[in-house]
């Protein structure tokens, strides 16, 4: 049995009188596509905002085996989770839209710059150097995810599809062991979708790291993830293939209601 | 013909796009030359120190550029800061330091206090934001009218030994030409160095912060350091200001850091052009160099109702800055660079 690389033990989250999460607990492994479903006001993107540490007054614990070893990510600051390994998108979009994309690209390696504020000012060697080869690693991926000729343009007025791509690109900025999207194919087209599809699969192969996703798209989802992990409002229902999840009656009955 | 005119716009083009420093060097040099045009009698014998003032609020200006462009935080507490630039300046200079241990340890005190409102407003956001630096701002203001080491209405600060034994000269305000040489020559390198900073890791942290606060979090952008690191430059830059306001007028009031020039220097901000460091020059000669220079001379004393007017339109066709003035005259010039060059290969054809 391999160790998981996330394990969220016995997860709660509520906000006023309302158990947004409720005793979630569930695990994604190495080199996993998993997915997080449910219906509206589940709790996904709650759930992803505990791991992610932009919430902290969770009950349960988050561990996450990075680059760091294995830690718990409630003692980890909120932006230094980026450091762990862990990186994620936003469901609207969280771009920069008066930088250019090359600068979009090189926030998400904010942490990696070791030179400081008086380099800056002055525009050291230290931070010359620093700021190419970066920009080259920038390039690369943006040549990797074929949007390399935009990378001057700014993002303002960028179609959405392309939006959505730059905010992948700026999380493989950090080398992430583990990428969280929130609803990456909301907003696409069909065309645009199974480019998506693709992208995951090159993005998992290219730089070895393991995807979690919430997407409302079953088809999407369906086809691109090795397990799923259903809930609603807040509880875990089951958590399985694909295949086998389709065909289970608790989440049949979360998503079409129940037979009477 | 039409070859000559399309190489030599090309060279023009390429020559703006070179290196950084050089449009710089070229702009300060241009300003330099301005009271050359004094002694050719273009300009009046007044006019200089106007000049100088533009210069000198343009620095201050650059700083809020920095908070209110580039963090998305406001401060109405500016005047404060330049107050403390001039008066600090003063007020070490009568205890006997040399200037420029006065002037340094003016800054490193005002950059703390710029420091504590960093750290405070990550409790207070917008408005809230606005009201308290407004009353850092009154603060600062009564301290100095208060205080006796201010010496009342204001300090005499004279002509400023530079480096132990070279004088600057103390000569009457429209004949401080070398003054106002190393004035243009700061706000020189105050450009540099923020056009460095705003293409910088910090620039772009400092953007992230303002544009989407989850997004700058979530890569790793501290937002504590961050707002500290914008606080604190906006002041140190409104402190040089000040120190050079010392060293250019050669007194300090105490009363003249109002509200108004807090309330000017973020219309200048505004008018000139968000994120841009020509546009805040622009600005600033727009908010105080128009009424002063031209319009005082037409219209007399009700010229400030004519730059009213003015910087109201301003606003209305440029709302993101009079510099776009410029992107406007650049897009109309490579579109007639184009056509010139289409109707050519259409002939040819």
């Amino acid at each position: 049995m391999k160790t998981p690389l996330l394990e969220l033990n016995q997860i709660s989250m509520t906000f006023g009188g309302l158990k947004a999460v409720n005793d979630l607990s569930f695990s994604v492994f190495p080199g996993e596509i998993v997915g997080l479903i449910g219906p509206n006001g589940a709790g996904k993107t709650t759930v992803f905002n505990c791991v992610t540490q932009f919430y902290k007054d969770y009950e349960g614990d988050v561990f996450f085996d990075g680059l760091k070893g294995k830690v718990d990510l409630r003692t980890i600051k909120v932006t230094d989770v980026i450091d762990q390994g862990l990186v994620r998108t936003f469901q609207n979009v969280e771009l920069i839209p008066d930088l250019s994309i090359m600068n979009n690209l090189l926030i998400g390696a904010h942490k990696q710059f070791k030179s400081r504020l008086i380099d800056h000012l002055f525009n050291t060697k230290k931070a010359r150097q620093e700021e190419a080869r970066l920009s080259e690693k920038a390039l690369e991926i943006l040549t990797f995810l074929k949007i390399d000729h935009l990378k001057d343009f700014y993002v303002k007025g960028q179609p959405y599809g392309i939006l959505k791509k730059i905010e992948i690109a700026r999380t493989l900025m950090s080398d992430p062991k583990l990428i969280i999207l929130d609803e990456p194919a909301a907003g696409l087209n069909d065309r645009e979708t199974d480019e998506l599809e693709a992208l995951i699969y090159q993005i998992r192969e290219k730089y070895q790291t393991t995807i979690l996703l919430i997407e409302h798209d079953m088809g999407f989802v369906m086809n691109i993830c090795d397990r799923v992990c259903a809930i609603s409002f807040g509880k875990f229902l089951a958590m399985d293939t694909p295949a086998k999840i389709q065909k289970n009656a608790l989440v049949q009955e979360a998503y079409l209601g129940k037979d009477d | 013909m039409l070859t000559i005119l399309d190489n030599f716009t090309k060279r023009v083009h390429g020559f703006f796009q070179g290196h950084v420093y050089r449009n710089y060097l070229l702009f300060g040099a241009a300003v330099m030359m301005i009271p050359l045009m004094h002694n050719f009698g273009i300009i009046g014998s007044g006019t200089l120190g106007i000049w100088a003032y533009i210069v000198i609020i343009t620095v201050v200006a650059l700083g809020l550029n920095i908070l209110l462009g580039f963090s998305g935080l406001i401060s109405l507490g500016t005047a404060g800061f330049v107050g403390a630039g001039a008066l600090g300046t003063g007020v070490f200079l009568n205890m006997g330091l040399p200037f420029e241990l006065a002037a340094l340890l003016t800054i490193l005190i005002a950059a703390a206090i710029g420091a504590l409102i960093g750290f405070f407003s990550l409790r207070v956001e917008g408005i809230y934001l606005a009201i308290a630096t407004l009353f850092v701002g009154e603060i600062l203001r009564q301290i100095y009218t208060q205080i006796e080491i201010f010496g009342g209405q204001m300090i005499n600060i004279g002509a400023i030994r530079f480096l132990g034994f070279f004088t600057l000269n103390a000569n009457p305000p429209s004949e401080r030409r070398f003054l106002f040489v190393i004035i243009v020559a700061v706000m020189v390198l105050m450009m540099i160095a923020m056009h460095h900073l705003v293409h910088s890791k910090t620039g772009r942290a400092l953007l992230a912060m303002s544009r989407s606060q989850a997004a700058a979090q979530a890569m790793g952008v501290s937002i504590l350091s961050y707002r500290l690191i914008a606080f604190v430059t906006a002041t140190v830059f409104a402190t040089v200001g000040g120190v050079l306001y010392a060293v250019y007028i050669q007194n300090a009031p105490t009363t003249a850091w109002t509200l108004d020039l807090s309330l000017f220097v973020i219309a200048m901000v505004v008018v000139g052009g968000f994120k841009s460091i020509y546009g805040t020059f622009l600005g600033a000669f727009i908010i105080h160099g128009i009424p002063n220079l031209i319009l005082a001379e037409l219209f007399g004393d009700v010229s400030y109702i004519f730059s009213g007017v003015l910087i109201i339109v301003v606003i209305l066709f440029y709302p993101y800055g009079a510099i776009q003035v410029f992107y406007d005259v650049r897009k109309w010039f490579h579109k007639g660079r184009l056509k010139l060059t289409t109707k050519r290969s259409d002939r040819s054809a």
